[in-house]
């Protein structure tokens, strides 16, 4: 066991609450997080966070977009800039928001920051999607 | 002694301006709640974000320029000031305006240099008469104030003391306590200062605890990097934020005390009213009788 603290700027999701197991989209992979970890930090992608509170069965969900995540021996501290569980994610929205997305990057006049901006656009909308389905 | 018809006319007026202020009220309560949301949620979120930074540094021994290194006294100093657009918000610009004017002239001999952004018309009125001009100023931030504009004044901000420009950044804004409650500080952004903000107390032994081995995807300085940068963006946010809900929780106080005002006027005027109505009543029936008499 050990607490975890998932933040966003715009709303606390859990603090401080003792969790069993989460799993982060880190830099380089998916990592799961047991009690014990070796102290780490590392920045995260968009995808989809999981966590299993103390004694409880359920794997919540949740779409994250970029952050952090520290592991110290005192918790896990997840900092996301967006954290989105499955029954915040309007899926019309975010099919419309992929379908720029791909429409932009198909073109071929794109400057390197566009292009960056709209691959990071089109991932949020795939995980989006991929935590609604 | 005005005339029935001039009193009439001022409880007219008087009702009108009541029903603007009570209006006033209403949308600046709803503002609020929306404004003291954002900064409650907001909290958290800065808090981790230090701690973690605080965590980096003191066990990785990473330098970073924008960090406090040494506690000399700065010499360029960059001054911020957060009021606001609109007036009509009770002591809510006067207070900010009259902090940094003392600030600024206990400090403008200190330094080398002080240059001042204002953020809000009125903070830069208050300097303008008095002859002191800022280096910039931004306006119209009434609408709403967004994470991505603190990001844009953040981002320049950044570039100017990385630049050598300025070695302090500080920010004079009111802070949000409670609606009828609001408070003018003065707050050092830059350099960030990360003593105490640990995770662990330092002098304890919990720190022996605390590995100095932290790994770290990508490179420590990156994210440090990243990390400081991020910091600053969502501190610059936190205080434009608290500005705004101070203005409207001010906005709120000061309306409400309005048409409480408007009120007691329109009840004095009513009495006053009244009085002069029958004494002009009284008066005709004397004139009537008297007339009546001498036929």
């Amino acid at each position: 066991m050990f607490n975890l603290k998932l933040v966003t700027p715009n709303k606390t999701i859990v603090h401080d609450v003792p969790a069993d197991e989460v799993f982060v989209p880190a830099h380089r992979g998916e990592l799961n997080i047991l009690p014990g970890h070796m102290p780490l930090v590392t920045t995260l992608t968009p995808g989809i966070l999981k966590y299993r509170l103390e004694g409880q069965d359920e794997l919540k969900k949740v779409a994250i977009s970029w952050g952090y995540c520290e592991v110290n021996p005192f918790g896990v501290t997840v900092l996301a800039d967006t954290a989105e569980a499955k029954e915040e994610i309007d899926k019309a929205r975010c099919e419309q928001a992929m379908k720029t997305a791909q429409d932009m990057l198909s073109k071929d006049e794109l400057s390197t920051e566009e292009l960056e901006m709209y691959q990071r656009k089109l991932k949020r909308a795939e995980v989006r999607l991929e935590l609604v389905d | 002694m005005p005339s029935l018809k001039d009193i009439r006319s001022r409880i007219a007026s008087t009702k009108n301006t009541q029903k603007i202020t009570s209006a006033m009220k209403l949308v600046s309560a709803a503002k609020l709640r929306k404004a003291q949301h954002n900064i409650v949620a907001l909290r958290p979120y800065a808090q981790s974000i230090l701690t973690l930074i605080a965590d980096i540094s003191s066990t990785q021994k990473v330098d970073h320029p924008l960090l406090l290194q040494n506690h000399s006294e700065p010499k360029n100093v960059l001054l911020v000031v957060i009021s606001s657009d609109r007036g009509l918000c009770g002591a809510f610009n006067s207070n900010v305006s009259k902090d940094s004017w003392k600030y600024y002239q206990e400090f403008s001999q200190k330094c080398e240099n002080l240059d001042i952004i204002f953020i809000g018309k009125k903070a830069e009125e208050y300097f303008k008469r008095r002859g002191v001009e800022g280096v910039d100023s931004i306006h119209n931030m009434a609408k709403d104030i967004s994470y991505q504009m603190a990001e844009e004044i953040s981002e320049r901000v950044i570039k100017e003391f990385t630049e050598g420009q300025y070695d302090e950044i500080r920010f004079i804004f009111n802070e949000f306590i409670s609606a009828i409650s609001i408070n003018s500080v003065t707050e050092r952004l830059l350099p960030v200062d990360i003593e105490d903000k640990c995770s662990f107390d330092q002098q304890e032994d919990t720190a022996a605890r605390f590995p100095r081995d932290l790994a770290f995807e990508p490179a420590a300085e990156e994210i440090l990097d990243d990390l400081l940068q991020k910091h600053f963006a969502v501190q610059v946010y936190r205080c434009l934020s608290e500005s705004v809900a101070a203005e409207h929780g001010s906005r709120m106080t000061s309306m409400e005390n309005a048409t409480k005002n408007a009120g007691e006027m329109i009840n004095g005027l009513t009495l006053t009213y009244n009085k002069l109505r029958q004494a002009a009543i009284t008066k005709e029936i004397i004139e009537i009788t008297s007339g009546a008499e001498a036929l």
